[in-house]
């Protein structure tokens, strides 16, 4: 799974977001690390939202306000949790071989 | 900046499919928008890296959702082969890295020039003025072709009498600027303000943001005291608060209610900052023509409507006032009015530029033949392996077009920059009112020429890539032999081609310079250095009357006068660059005028005695008057100080006048004026202007009768001027502490000031010339450093058989000449004919001056062999040995 997806279903695991909610999120998220910019953020949506991974509301969430009421919120689907959560099983996985081996190395040094 | 942001990446956006944008297209924009305030916060470089990081996200982006979102169908074939061709470009960029830069650069550079001169002109000519219907607005005057004037200013009973009988107008407005004290208890400030007639707004098309406009009752002789605000002053004075409507402000010492607040736009004719109505009185006579006058055409009626309508209303003026005929209506439509002065410089700028971008293409173009030629080998291969000539054509197209994207956006951004320098570097250049900017229409431009550019410089290679036969691509040593003479001939067309357009540009930049630099070797009429000059205006409830106000600057001459290093010190009405105010005068036993003949203004000025000597004005017959010479009583001697542009009008034939007699024309008494000296003329309205007649009276003629609140003070220091100001304003605040010193410049200033037009324009140009020149020795360079790189076989032949390593570069450098020579021939009668264009910047200088083509021809050879001598000297150093290697 590409960064943007996975970081764009993290940000909705939490809560309902507009794009660029998502992109402040994702901000936060990565300690300023990933910066959605326009075109990959609202590009990697609609690819989310083709998979049924993500889906847009209708309308938008009652404590959005004015500019942001405005604009087109998302959600995660349940097809979308399962994904993030074996994208997270399987970086786990891989988290928990680079820990063994960096340990291993430093033995060895 | 923001909106110019803006505008390229709305443009960007368009790379991506349009169902994307559909969707998604506005808040795309909004989180850039978003983003950009954020990273403005950060300064300058964080804004234009974000920027360039959401364009590039475009740019990276937009191949894929093109895939992604059309799999199927034909075009998606096409697609995919455009994704490969720019990939392919890519890489074939990376390989070539120099030449690649190189080529951005050029093209960057020229589309910068193109994309400054064009907004600059877009601004300029053909951007609307911001008010409704613009083009229905026409610029009101009279004129005068026997008073030497083109403009006199209108009379306002000419205007009422106008407004009240024209038809062809929907409304019309007289407006006229002047300065006030702006006080507000501790500080003052001096403020330029517009008086207008009452419905100046309505003509305009503009309405208050707060309050209300004036009404016709408040427009007349002792109206009440109200004053409209801008919007500057609302937000400095008032914090923008809409109770500033009914608030008082001080104006010349008097309290003014404030009726409303206009918006920007409305700052009419720029730069105003508040406006007072006219007061007019239309039943006196006799008034000075000192206003401009703004009219609405009705829908359909045209300016030469205008022209009739207002005739017909002047006979009436005619036959009551001036049955002479002497003062006429003039129309014109406004915008016209203002882009007048711009025309010729705009004309010459756009010349100039246009010929920066076609030698910039021609490089370009010899630059990708040169590498183009390099890949003859690959481009065999491909085209035996199959590919149609079509598809290498198309490839090396996107390659072009890529360049030329990539130029054409670092040009915008370039040229964005360059326009703000320019408009930095020279503030009188640009009115205030034109809206200045690159727009979207610019931006269009831009990328329009590039996309020329690259047509014209992709045509060159493909035409000989298509050519290609393939087996002479694979035969022996990748085509050493093969066609190099026709490549050679075109090469070295380009390079004629550059230096031909460099040359017209040289010797037209030559000839400006050569005239900007004749014009500040003018003699002024005076010293500019050491003089430092300010003004003062009395508000009239304190200084009631001329004799006060006189006394007054008396003071202040004498404490100037105490300040350490102060030589002289004076005043004066007017001073040079800075105003006109004339009027008619008559020799003793001159001949009354007959009907038609031309009756020159006289520029009338006051001064106090020490002016002459604090300004360094030469005395050339006679004395100046003395401190208490002359007065204003009926019979008492007046003396005067006239220029030698008058003398020589009123006295034609007399060598010394001094002793002579005048009277302003059409007195019937009996007070003569005596000349008692003659000074040289002072260049009063600018370097490049011929000077009218011009006299000065002694202060001692201005009585309590008369009313004189503003001069212009001048003091001469052994110091450097600026350095006086500080002491200059303490000096005025002791006397008076709610009294603003404006205007306060050294006469040097204001003498470069008067020529801030010129000067930029000469400057562009060496800038124009200097990337000209550059572009064009470059091409010398790269052609000859090719040629060399191609032949060092056949030179390494030469060597071994025994020819001196002079002879060899010798021969290079000649090589080189050649084409400088040859573009020489063809661009200097090129340029003589361009030249005559230039014609009123050149200020008299003659537009065959020999001294700018020798000059332009020296500085081509000179260059032109420079340029040659470094890859003569590597062709003399090829080592005989090469001859023996196989030399691909």
């Amino acid at each position: 799974m590409s960064r943007p997806w996975f970081f764009i279903l993290l940000s909705l695991a939490a809560q309902d977001r507009h794009g660029s909610g998502i992109m402040r999120d994702v901000l936060d998220l990565t300690a300023g690390e990933l910066r959605l910019w326009p075109a990959t953020l609202y590009g990697a949506l609609d690819e989310l939202r083709e998979r049924e991974w993500i889906r847009a509301l209708d309308t938008a969430p009652a404590f959005a306000r004015n500019e942001s009421a405005r604009k087109r919120w998302y959600r995660i689907t349940a097809q979308g949790r399962r994904a993030l959560a074996a994208e997270t099983a399987s970086l786990e996985a891989t988290l928990r071989t680079a820990q063994r081996r960096l340990a291993h190395r430093t033995e060895s040094a | 900046m923001r909106r110019f942001a803006s505008a390229l990446y709305r443009a960007a956006l368009r790379a991506l499919p349009a169902e994307l944008r559909a969707a998604h297209g506005a808040e795309m924009e909004a989180l850039f928008n978003e983003e950009l305030d954020e990273a403005r916060a950060r300064g300058r470089a964080a804004y234009v890296a974000a920027c360039a990081a959401a364009i590039l996200d475009i740019a990276a982006r937009a191949p894929y959702e093109h895939l992604r979102l059309r799999r199927d169908g034909p075009r998606e074939q096409r697609m995919r082969s455009l994704i490969i061709d720019l990939r392919f470009a890519l890489r074939s960029f990376m390989r070539q890295p120099g030449s690649t830069a190189l080529i951005v650069a050029t093209l960057g550079l020229a589309v910068a020039a193109n994309t400054a001169v064009f907004a600059l002109l877009d601004g300029l000519f053909f951007k609307p003025f911001p008010f409704p219907e613009s083009s229905r607005l026409v610029y009101l005057n009279e004129t005068a072709p026997r008073w030497n004037l083109d403009y006199t200013g209108i009379n306002y009973p000419d205007f009422t009498t106008w407004r009240s009988t024209a038809t062809a107008f929907e409304s019309m407005a007289a407006y006229g600027v002047t300065s006030v004290n702006l006080t507000d208890g501790a500080s003052s400030e001096r403020a330029t303000a517009g008086i207008m007639t009452y419905d100046l707004p309505r003509v305009l098309g503009v309405h208050p943001i707060v309050g209300r406009t004036f009404t016709a009752d408040e427009d007349k002789p002792h109206g009440p005291k109200v004053v409209l605000i801008g919007y500057d002053l609302w937000q400095t004075r008032f914090g923008g608060q809409r109770s500033a409507v009914g608030a008082s402000l001080r104006v010349n010492s008097e309290t003014y209610t404030i009726v409303g607040v206009l918006p920007t736009s409305a700052e009419f004719p720029g730069g105003v900052k508040l406006w007072m109505p006219i007061d007019g009185d239309s039943t006196a006579h006799f008034q000075s023509y000192q206003y401009d006058g703004v009219g609405r055409l009705r829908p359909g009626k045209s300016v030469d409507d205008a022209k009739r309508d207002l005739y017909h209303a002047q006979i009436a003026v005619w036959a009551k006032d001036d049955t002479g005929h002497v003062v006429s209506p003039s129309v014109e439509p406004l915008r016209a009015t203002f882009a007048k002065n711009f025309r010729a410089v705009g004309q010459v700028l756009g010349a100039a530029v246009a010929l920066v971008l076609l030698i910039a293409c021609a490089n370009v173009a010899g630059t990708m033949l040169a590498r183009s030629i390099f890949r003859r080998r690959e481009i065999g291969v491909r085209v035996a392996l199959g590919a149609s000539a079509g598809r290498v054509t198309r490839q090396l197209l996107t390659e072009s077009l890529a360049l030329a994207a990539l130029s054409g956006a670092l040009g915008t951004l370039g040229g964005e920059w360059a326009l703000r320098a320019i408009v930095a570097a020279s503030p009188t250049l640009v009115p205030p009112w034109v809206s200045l900017g690159v727009s979207a229409r610019t931006i269009a431009y831009s990328f329009g020429l590039v996309t020329l550019a690259a047509a014209l410089f992709g045509i060159a290679p493909v035409f000989q890539l298509t050519r290609l036969e393939v087996s002479s691509q694979l035969v022996g040593g990748g085509g050493r032999a093969a066609g190099s003479v026709p490549q050679r001939r075109l090469l070295d067309a380009l390079v004629t081609l550059e230096v031909v357009f460099a040359v017209v540009l040289l010797v037209g930049c030559g000839l400006l310079v050569r005239a900007y630099a004749n014009l500040h070797n003018v003699d002024p009429g005076f010293r500019p250095d050491g003089v430092a000059e300010f003004r003062l205006a009395l508000p009239a409830v304190r200084y009631r009357n001329g004799l006060e106000q006189r006394r007054f600057f008396e003071s202040v001459v004498a404490r100037l006068d105490a300040i350490p290093g102060v030589d002289h010190a004076g005043f004066v009405t007017c001073p040079p660059f800075g105003c006109h105010w004339g009027s008619f005068f008559q020799a003793e036993g001159a001949p009354a005028l007959v009907k038609g003949q031309q009756d020159p203004v006289t520029l009338l000025r006051y001064a106090s005695p020490d002016y002459f000597a604090t300004m360094g004005i030469q005395l050339a017959h006679g004395h100046l008057y003395a401190p208490n010479e002359g007065g204003s009583t009926p019979g008492a001697f007046r003396p005067a100080v006239v220029n030698e542009e008058l003398a020589h009008q009123f006295w034609p034939g007399v060598a010394d006048p001094t002793g002579k007699r005048f009277h302003s024309r059409g007195d019937t008494s009996s007070s003569w004026t005596t000349v008692v000296g003659v000074v040289k003329d002072v260049k009063h309205y600018g370097l490049s202007t011929p000077m009218r007649p011009g006299l000065y009276f002694p202060i001692t003629r201005i009585d309590s009768a008369s009313d004189f609140p503003t001069y212009a003070m001048v003091v001469h220091t052994t110091r450097d001027a600026a350095s006086l100001f500080p002491e200059i304003r303490r000096a005025v605040h002791e006397l008076d502490p709610e009294l603003p010193v404006y205007q306060a410049r050294t006469m040097r200033a204001a003498l470069d000031a008067s020529l801030a037009q010129q000067r930029t324009t000469a400057f562009a140009l060496a800038a124009f010339a200097a990337i000209a020149l550059a572009l064009a020795i470059g091409g010398i360079y790269a052609m000859l450093s090719y040629v060399v790189g191609r032949r060092r076989h056949e030179i390494g032949i030469r060597i071994a058989l025994g020819a001196q390593r002079r002879q060899v570069s010798s021969l290079v450098v000649r090589q080189g000449l050649r084409l400088v020579v040859i573009g020489l021939a063809l661009g200097l009668p090129l340029s003589l004919l361009g030249s005559r264009a230039l014609g009123s910047l050149l200020f008299g200088l003659s537009a065959y001056d020999l001294t700018t083509y020798a000059g332009v021809a020296a500085v081509l050879v000179i260059t032109g062999a420079l340029a040659a001598y470094i890859p003569a000297r590597r062709a003399a150093r090829v080592e005989p040995k090469i001859a023996l290697s196989d030399g691909a």
